[in-house]
């Protein structure tokens, strides 16, 4: 009896001991040649243009590292699933990912409903996520010890970094703010009331208008009564086509700043606002470094016609949110690199914890800490008159912080 | 606000919720022609509305064609599309002894395939703008700016709504509808082709869609959740009494000036809920709604 226990203790003993290393060695989706990367997003359906060249892009980044030897000696394995910007379809495709397919980590979602949703099953399975260009604030605060996104800006950081522009370049010290009256406008509007808080001496009018609006007389008509400097739109594009024609026709003359929302497609903003006339007094926000015409980007855009020739020979390719896929595939690639040879999640976990990376597309660093998985704080801003882009030089930056 | 504030708003509120509510009017007209002989609520009211955007929009961009080519093919399109539903779904379901549910849920079918036919083209990917042959420049009357767009809009709206009357009261069709939907059996006793009167029904819901379709696409831009829109035309509908025509006249441009007016003088987040609340207040005081005749009681 007596060695019959002693072995099972030492059994017991052995299996403990053993454990951190056994755990090391079962994360899924790693093996001594190669890492398995899950990604999604959009690649069909009405919300194909958020995703389906960002995928592109993160897949030539991805190829591109393992023509150059991979990481540690291992190369990059892709799984790609198709959500079509859709929670119901998102979940299933992680679920697939994370459980047959048993990737290392998860790299996908360019739209945030579909993200947020996502949340809570990937907190259970302990899978690293960073999004692609899903500003995803939902699922980013609190934050998640497994969970990164933003590379393309938070809504919450859009929007102070809107009222930053206003108030730094345009001189505005009262702005009118037309935001949406769903979880994006009021992860907007926080940000942007944070900033003009900071700012101190900035007054923010504020009209919050539903998605689906078709007469928009009421906000505009209200915010023209009360006499902005300047006015921020960070509704969709649909709205704010109709609010820039409504400014117009209400004679409103102050200059317009749009942000990334609604800025998917430009020539066909200026033919919704009914021609460049509308757009005399306009800016766009971005999130890119420069203007993509910008000799500091060329090779974004070159990279895409060598590696998708017959794509991008057709009109609308590349998406103008493709560069935002290779920001994302970069931060994948660094914090592999910084989890060193023995790869596991709770490593590559810690590498991202504390990342900064200047990835020489985005308008400022990536740049995560314990308490902010969100990438990308800062924007561009672009005097658009309907035909000519011209940079405004500098960056924007949004000073909102988590606060537990 | 200040008084000349309120002047402006007020004048503003009442002139482009005339413009809005006229268009809600016509999709009334639409919903309530249909119910009244039929007992079915169109629940593909918006979807139908839609797809007249997309035919529109598919001959102006793709296919080129002058807009007074447009115009027709847009018109008989759309009607065509009702007319074809009428004749191949519900006509079937009739003859298999269905129900109204039954046919409810004929008009959700149709609602999806024709939102899934829309994106399959292509051109619903983004929000787009069918050209106006109107000018969109601006037109000042009183305090309130309008565009001749505007004018246009409000102008052939209450002409139809106008042409619509004299059908329904002066030709044989007309009579024949407003026959059916008082009593089918009767109507048909005296020689009246039911089968007949609902395809022309349906036909006409096609045809006031279409028209609603062209005035107002200019102005809004199309996607293919646009057909949200048909909701204030049931709640037109709902609060002008649901089987009376000139009832969904009166809540169209009830709801569509309540909107404007709640959106400037209490919150543009409460727009949306303004035509809801103003269908609980008709339901509360007159359930009939507004133009909906004595309340009636059905023996069961």
């Amino acid at each position: 009896m007596i060695s019959i226990r002693k072995l099972a203790l030492a059994t017991m003993v052995a299996s403990l001991g053993w454990a951190p290393l056994t755990l090391a060695q079962s994360d899924p989706g790693v093996t001594d040649t190669t890492i398995r990367i899950g990604l999604f997003s959009p690649l069909s359906g009405p919300g194909m243009a958020y995703g389906f060249d960002v995928v592109n892009a993160a897949k030539m980044w991805y190829d591109k590292v393992n023509k150059e030897g991979g990481i540690h000696g291992r190369k990059i394995e892709l799984v790609i699933e198709d959500t079509r910007c859709n929670a119901n379809d998102l979940l299933a495709a992680v679920k697939k990912l994370v459980e047959q397919d048993r990737v290392f980590l998860l790299n996908g979602g360019s739209c945030s409903a579909a993200v947020v949703a996502a949340r809570e099953y990937i907190e259970r399975s302990r899978v690293p996520h960073l999004m692609l260009n899903a500003s995803g604030d939902g699922a980013l605060y609190p934050p998640s010890r497994y969970i990164y996104g933003a590379f393309s800006i938070s809504q919450h950081a859009l929007g102070g970094s809107a009222v930053q522009f206003a108030a730094e370049h345009l001189k505005a010290k009262k702005i009118g703010y037309i935001n949406h009256d769903d979880a994006y406008g009021t992860w907007n509007l926080t940000g942007a009331r944070a900033q003009a808080d900071h700012l101190g001496d900035v007054q923010l009018i504020v009209q919050s208008i539903n998605p689906n609006i078709s007469d928009v007389t009421a906000p505009m008509l209200k915010i023209r009564a009360a006499n902005p400097d300047a006015l921020v739109l960070t509704t969709y594009a649909r709205p704010a086509a109709l609010i820039i024609r409504k400014a117009r026709e209400l004679g409103f003359n102050k200059p317009i700043i749009l942000t990334v929302t609604g800025t998917a497609d430009l020539t066909q903003l200026v033919e919704n606002v009914g021609g460049p006339a509308a757009l005399q007094n306009f800016y766009v926000q971005d999130v890119l470094r420069a203007l993509p015409s910008d000799p500091s980007l060329a090779w974004v855009y070159e990279m895409y016609q060598q590696y998708y020739p017959e794509l991008a020979a057709k009109p609308g390719h590349p998406q103008s949110y493709m560069p935002y896929g290779l920001s994302s595939a970069m931060a994948v690639v660094q914090a592999l690199k910084d989890a060193g040879p023995d790869l596991t999640r709770e490593k590559f976990l810690d590498a991202l914890e504390n990342m900064t990376l200047e990835t020489g597309i985005m308008a400022g660093p990536i740049q995560f800490t314990p308490n902010d998985h969100a990438a990308l704080k800062s924007a561009i801003y672009i005097k658009f008159d309907g035909k000519n882009q011209e940079l405004i030089p500098g960056s924007y930056k949004s000073i909102w912080e988590y606060k537990p | 606000m200040s008084w000349s504030d309120i002047w402006l708003f007020l004048q503003q509120g009442i002139l482009s919720g005339l413009v809005s509510g006229s268009i809600y009017a016509l999709l009334a007209i639409a919903v309530v022609t249909v119910f009244k002989t039929t007992d079915v609520p169109n629940f593909a009211q918006g979807e139908i509305f839609m797809v007249g955007g997309y035919i529109a929009l598919f001959m102006l961009l793709v296919a080129n064609a002058p807009y007074w080519a447009t115009i027709i093919v847009t018109l008989f399109g759309v009607a065509l599309v009702t007319l074809l539903f009428e004749r191949v779904a519900l006509e079937k379901v009739i003859s298999s002894r269905g129900t109204p549910v039954h046919m409810v849920i004929a008009t959700l079918g149709l609602a999806y395939v024709l939102k899934g036919a829309v994106r399959q083209t292509g051109l619903g990917d983004a929000p787009r703008s069918l050209p106006s042959p109107i000018s969109t420049d601006v037109v000042m009357i009183g305090d309130a700016f309008l565009t001749y767009l505007d004018l246009v809009i409000f102008g052939v709206a209450v002409t139809t709504m106008a042409l619509l009357y004299v059908m329904f009261n002066y030709t044989r069709i007309g009579k024949a509808m407003r026959a059916v939907g008082m009593n089918a059996r009767a109507a048909q006793l005296v020689g009246v082709n039911l089968r007949r009167v609902r395809m022309a029904v349906w036909a006409l819901a096609g045809l006031v869609s279409a028209i609603s379709a062209l005035l107002i696409m200019p102005k809004i831009l199309i996607t293919p959740d646009i057909g949200h829109i048909a909701i204030l035309a049931f709640a037109a509908a709902i609060v002008g009494g649901i089987a009376s025509i000139p009832g969904a006249v009166v809540g169209g441009f009830l709801i569509g000036i309540t909107e404007n007016l709640v959106g400037l003088f209490v919150s543009t987040n409460a727009i949306v809920l303004a035509p809801f609340l103003a269908i609980l207040i008709v339901l509360l005081l007159r359930p009939q709604g507004l133009l909906g005749g004595k309340l009636q009681v059905k023996k069961v």
